[in-house]
């Protein structure tokens, strides 16, 4: 109960930020990102904290499917509604595709492994202007339309809580199941997993399939909502701080990437000039979180209450 | 045919020069992880920092270079020293230490992406160093630049000196040992934090040689780190980690590689070719091919 009260102070804060705002699209803007980036860092959660890979692809992964949905929509013709589900598929498709690498490398190789292919992935945007437009990126993708209208800004962010709500939901679902506790038992110990019966490969392959998915609905959100995409949106320190957000809030739990989120994503917006500070106030989070707070602000919470 | 030559010596000299200073980069990337098990991704922020502050001494501040270059090793090493006080110390009685390190030092260069970005990149966008000697060192009938070809030399030098050292130095045996078998040296009396503090230092200073190397030689720009650390990572997989004679073999490999692609199409498509290399090994044999 304590758990669902705090998913939806944390996921309301946002929304009660946006009603507040009334005509400043500034924090409007913010809010809506802060919300892609909860359900970003929901469906990493799934990998880094149930499964426990640290997918260093998952920016390339969410870019593959904002870039799919930026074409199909603007040179294919389709709305947001069939774009969405179509480049989200994509990338579930290449998050496969991704997760064959785990079958043989462990930890450290498959972290690796990662950061290599997201590098590649990062130079192939640049170097395949016919769907990227390269380093300038693609400019001017429309809004979603509802109902034949594009949606206006209140509304729109609310549509991302929605989405947001049902990743936490399916990922809440996926731990109540069979195939969660499946997960669970490889990360914690895989060998044993396996002489249990535990399909090592087919449930990992099938949760890196559903944590791209959502990557891509992220991706494919962000493209939507910003309205631009470029190389640099999705390279491989995107993946990293989508990381930090799921570990910094508390990995394994659903309330912890959704607060790591919050904290995180907000933050260059508010340096103006500064930006350049963010990376230098994420990297000594990264730091400080790996060192200190393996389990994240709200997993230190969980056990000082179990202490006392 | 006379075209034909010279654009042929180019892509040796220049393959030559790239390779070495690869070469030397990526050995010390090799000596940090094969020692310490530390993949040091920031590896190539380092050595664009002592490049750019090489740059910032020698022609900004326009201090003789007796002064300029050991300030840049003086100041990195400091910085190399407090990382490893206050980071890497509290992780080496972990086993599985290297994953960690690698999200840490990712993190490590992310701080210093931004940094320069927020100081070096706020003043100009590339970096070329007056070069402290001009002129050209003519191969009948092939000009070189001398500073190109003094940056060669040199790291040429520092890599038989780290091959020679770690070959015949106490310390450097001991280091040798460490790579080999960690828990048998410490069994024969070896203090393995004393010499992973050292070997993080010399690692980091290797790199520092090689950043200020290739500024001598070429003009910097903030996004040479990142390629620096992918290519060097590279170099390292394929090599073997805490290998110094594979980090040679495959950085000149890589170092022509990118001289002959940088001829015929984007130096770019070379970077694909080097992470294409890595993936492959890694899956084939991710212990490298110099690997005991």
């Amino acid at each position: 109960m304590n758990r669902a009260l705090a998913i939806a102070f944390v996921i309301l804060a946002p929304l009660v930020v946006l009603f507040t705002a009334g005509d400043n699209q500034f924090l409007v803007f913010i809010v809506g990102i802060t919300l892609i980036h909860m359900l970003l860092a929901s469906g990493l959660n799934l990998l880094y904290g149930y499964t426990g890979l640290i997918p260093l692809t998952y920016a390339g992964i969410a870019g593959i499917s904002a870039y799919a949905t930026a074409n199909l929509s603007m040179f294919g013709g389709l709305s947001f509604w069939l774009a969405l589900p179509l480049g989200s598929l994509l990338a579930a498709a290449v998050g496969v595709l991704l997760s064959l690498p785990a079958i043989r490398l462990r930890g450290f190789y498959f972290a690796l492994s990662g950061l290599v292919i997201q590098s590649a992935m990062s130079i192939a945007f640049v170097y395949f202007p016919r769907y990227t437009n390269g380093d300038t990126g693609i400019a001017s993708i429309p809004r979603p339309t509802l109902f034949g209208a594009a949606l206006p800004s209140p509304w729109i962010e609310c549509l991302l809580g929605v989405f947001v709500i049902a990743v936490v939901g399916v990922v809440w679902l996926i731990m109540r199941s069979r195939f969660g506790a499946s997960l669970i038992a490889i990360r914690e110990d895989e060998d044993l997993a396996r002489a249990l019966g535990v399909s090592v490969t087919l449930n990992r392959t099938v949760s890196f399939a559903i944590a791209s998915f959502i990557a891509g609905i992220g991706g494919g959100l962000y493209a939507y909502y910003v309205g631009f995409v470029s190389p640099r949106a999705f390279d491989v320190l995107v993946s990293l701080n989508i990381w930090l957000m799921a570990a910094m809030g508390g990995r394994a739990t659903l309330v912890g990437p959704l607060l790591g989120a919050l904290i995180l994503a907000p933050l260059p917006f508010f340096l103006q000039q500064y930006t350049w500070l963010k990376d230098v106030i994420y990297g000594l989070a990264i730091i400080l979180v790996t060192m200190y707070l393996p389990s994240g602000i709200y997993g230190y919470l969980l056990k000082r209450r179990a202490r006392s | 045919m006379d075209e034909f030559l010279l654009l042929t010596v180019s892509v040796i000299t220049s393959g030559l020069l790239v390779g070495t200073i690869f070469s030397v980069v990526a050995a010390g990337l090799s000596l940090i992880h094969g020692t310490i098990l530390l993949p040091q991704a920031a590896n190539g922020q380092v050595f664009l920092g002592a490049g750019l502050l090489f740059w910032l001494f020698g022609t900004t501040f326009e201090w003789p270079l007796w002064v300029a270059v050991p300030l840049t090793f003086l100041a990195v090493a400091a910085f190399a020293f407090a990382t490893e006080r206050l980071v890497l110390r509290h992780f080496y009685p972990l086993k599985d230490r290297n994953i960690s390190y690698l999200i840490i030092t990712l993190g490590l260069a992310q701080i210093l992406s931004g940094v320069y970005t927020g100081t070096f990149g706020k003043m100009t966008d590339t970096f070329q160093i007056v070069p402290p000697v001009t002129g050209f060192l003519v191969l009948e009938p092939f000009p070189i630049s001398n500073a190109r070809a003094i940056a060669f030399a040199l790291a040429a030098l520092v890599l038989v000196g780290l091959i020679v050292f770690l070959r015949m130095h106490r310390i450097g045996r001991a280091l040798r040992a460490v790579f080999q078998n960690r828990d048998v040296a410490r069994l024969r009396g070896i203090n393995t934090p004393r010499i992973y503090r050292f070997a993080f230092l010399l690692g980091t200073m290797v790199t520092t040689a090689g950043g200020i190397l290739y500024a001598l030689a070429y003009a910097l720009d903030l996004s040479v780190g990142w390629t620096m650390s992918l290519i060097t990572f590279a170099i390292m997989i394929v090599g073997g980690p805490g290998s110094i004679v594979g980090a040679l073999c495959v950085g000149l490999v890589f170092g022509f590689t990118q001289a002959i692609v940088s001829v015929i199409a984007d130096p770019t498509i070379a970077t694909f070719a080097y992470l294409l290399a890595m993936l492959a090994m890694l899956f084939v044999r991710p212990s490298g091919l110099f690997a005991r």
